[in-house]
């Protein structure tokens, strides 16, 4: 496979629920298309209620899609044999509570396929890399919701699939488990695996991912490469002056169509990068100091929120 | 494949007997059988016939319930709690998930209902009252009987709730021993309809009165091979009926 090959590819999707008995439905996902390539972290983003887990879960053939088509590793996501080579880490999952963490994780390494001689180390080994080796012999009903997430994540992990599919997975832990889900995902990309994750935390996405989809009722609104995103917007700086007189600093909100802040002896000023020069000139010819110039890049987040805020319009026009 | 569904039904088995309903409703059925040792006291000549005429009768009527109000929850429980969904991403068919959910079920049914024949054997043993192949021939029938209302529980919980499908099944355990009576009852009618009418209600559903050997039993009567093994093939049958309509369903669901 080469190193662009399409693992995951979605196209024009299309899925409509039936809320109740009626015969009128609810269309939640407009026709998505996306594509997963091999050996990327792939962020699929979007605000509660967009459409990441009903798009997650058509993947997973837990949901049929009412048309358009999906495939994992060029399988049909309805066939069962591929499964083999992926993993899937449900939101909140909940497992057999009066089992143990090693029972639940033998128990998912035999429906995997997992043969027997392989199958015992391969518990111990991922009950360490999540580190619950020393409650191995503890019932789930005895976990706490951080514990259960990583037993999640030790079942998607326990039959070394190719792809991983993780529906928000930092849900439920600490900063210090957040940490070590981060590098257990880093390194899974370092193997050589596919990772496909859910989630609506974006300082996450921007660490981890190299690229992303965005999601807004149930249609993509961006796709591309992370870096793509935060370049593609237009460069700002953030300028900070001390004594700049009160008509000068209007005068230069007006002209440079600047944000402005604070007043008097100390001001703020977002400004088009490409106006700082002129910006600082006005500043210096009117006395003013310059205490710092800071290049401002455009964070995912400015980018999502827009995004959002053009998808509710379109969806309240519609 | 086969793996894969032992795996689920031993699963489905431990689950089971956790299930504080089965332990009660087994309670009580031990209690009714032992009420036969009473009850038969209350007759001179006929105790032992009292005797196993309540002992098949519970054995029998708390099976099914158990195999009714157990099973009802045994696909609805998964999709609720939503262990289906990291159980069906793994690379198993949604067919093969029911089929071991159902026979880890079977399998907990037929070991209860041989704790409870097992303690029926002892009393009778006990009180002298006779046991031999006609009981053997009764209660392998009654575990097929079980096999088709597990099944019966199994389709309804695929699709509704245990309250309905505790409603459905018990409707269905009902009219299925009936529709034998009825359809004799159809056929001295004048009417065509009405003839038509009770031959297709017995055909379509389950004759659970065929896996009846009761009075055989208790009765001391013989019972002939085909008595047994034609009742089993038609259990069987629908069993495998009633499983691929439950999977038909099961297939098209979508689990939110």
């Amino acid at each position: 496979m080469s190193a662009a090959a399409e693992i995951v590819r979605v196209d024009e999707v299309v899925k409509d629920f039936r809320p109740g008995f009626g015969l009128r439905r609810k269309r939640v996902l407009h026709g998505i298309s996306f594509q997963v390539r091999e050996r990327e972290i792939f962020g699929f983003i979007g605000p509660n209620g967009a459409g990441k887990t009903t798009t997650l879960k058509v993947l997973m053939g837990l949901i049929r899609a009412t048309s358009g088509n999906a495939s994992i590793l060029g399988h049909g996501v309805n066939e069962t044999a591929f499964r083999r080579q992926i993993g899937f880490l449900p939101e909140n999952p909940y497992f057999y509570d009066y089992l143990t963490g090693k029972e639940i994780l033998q128990f998912y390494a035999k429906l995997s396929g997992v043969s027997r001689q392989r199958r015992a180390f391969r518990v111990e080994e991922l009950l360490e890399l999540v580190g619950l080796s020393s409650v191995a012999n503890a019932r789930l009903r005895t976990y706490s919701k951080g514990m259960l997430q990583r037993i999640g994540i030790a079942q998607a992990l326990v039959h070394d699939p190719n792809v991983v599919f993780l529906d928000e997975p930092m849900s439920g832990l600490d900063p210090v488990g957040r940490k070590e889900v981060r590098d257990l995902i880093l390194r899974l990309r370092a193997e050589g695996k596919t990772v496909f994750m859910n989630t609506h935390i974006l300082s996450d996405v921007e660490m981890l991912c190299d690229r992303v989809a965005i999601i807004v009722a149930g249609r993509i609104r961006y796709q591309g490469a992370i870096d793509e995103f935060l370049d593609a917007g237009q460069p700002e700086a953030d300028l900070v002056l001390a004594n700049v007189p009160p008509e000068i600093a209007v005068a230069m909100e007006e002209r440079f169509a600047a944000g402005l802040r604070g007043h008097g002896e100390r001001i703020e000023l977002r400004i088009a990068e490409k106006d700082t020069s002129a910006v600082l000139r006005v500043a210096m010819e009117a006395g003013a100091e310059v205490v710092s110039v800071t290049p401002h890049r455009v964070s995912l987040e400015s980018i999502f929120l827009s995004a959002v805020e053009q998808g509710t319009a379109e969806e309240k026009s519609s | 494949m086969i793996a894969r569904i032992w795996t689920l039904a031993m699963n489905t088995a431990r689950e089971a007997v956790r299930n504080k309903l089965l332990y009660s409703l087994l309670f009580f059925a031990i209690l009714m059988i032992l009420s036969g040792v009473a009850m038969g006291a209350l007759s001179y000549t006929e105790s032992e016939r009292i005797l196993q005429d309540i002992g098949i009768a519970s054995i029998r009527l708390f099976s099914v319930a158990i195999a009714i109000f157990v099973g009802v929850g045994l696909i609805h429980k998964e999709v609720e709690r939503r262990t289906v969904q990291t159980i069906l991403s793994k690379p198993l068919s949604r067919a093969e998930f029911l089929l071991g959910k159902y026979l880890g079920l079977v399998l907990i049914i037929w070991l209860q209902m041989m704790i409870m024949v097992l303690f029926f054997a002892g009393l009778s043993e006990l009180t002298g009252a006779p046991l031999g192949l006609s009981h053997l021939a009764a209660f392998a029938l009654t575990a097929i009987e079980l096999a088709v209302v597990v099944a019966i529980a199994t389709l309804f919980s695929a699709f509704t709730t245990p309250m309905l499908a505790s409603f459905f099944s018990c409707g269905l355990w009902m009219a299925g021993h009936l529709t034998r009576e009825l359809r004799d009852h159809g056929a001295g009618s004048d009417q065509l309809i009405a003839r038509e009418v009770t031959a297709w209600m017995h055909r379509i559903l389950p004759d659970l009165e065929s896996f009846n050997l009761s009075i055989e039993a208790s009765h001391q009567l013989p019972v002939a091979a085909s008595d047994v093994w034609l009742p089993a093939l038609y259990g069987a049958g629908y069993v495998a009926i009633l499983l691929v309509a439950a999977t038909g369903i099961f297939e098209r669901r979508d689990f939110r």
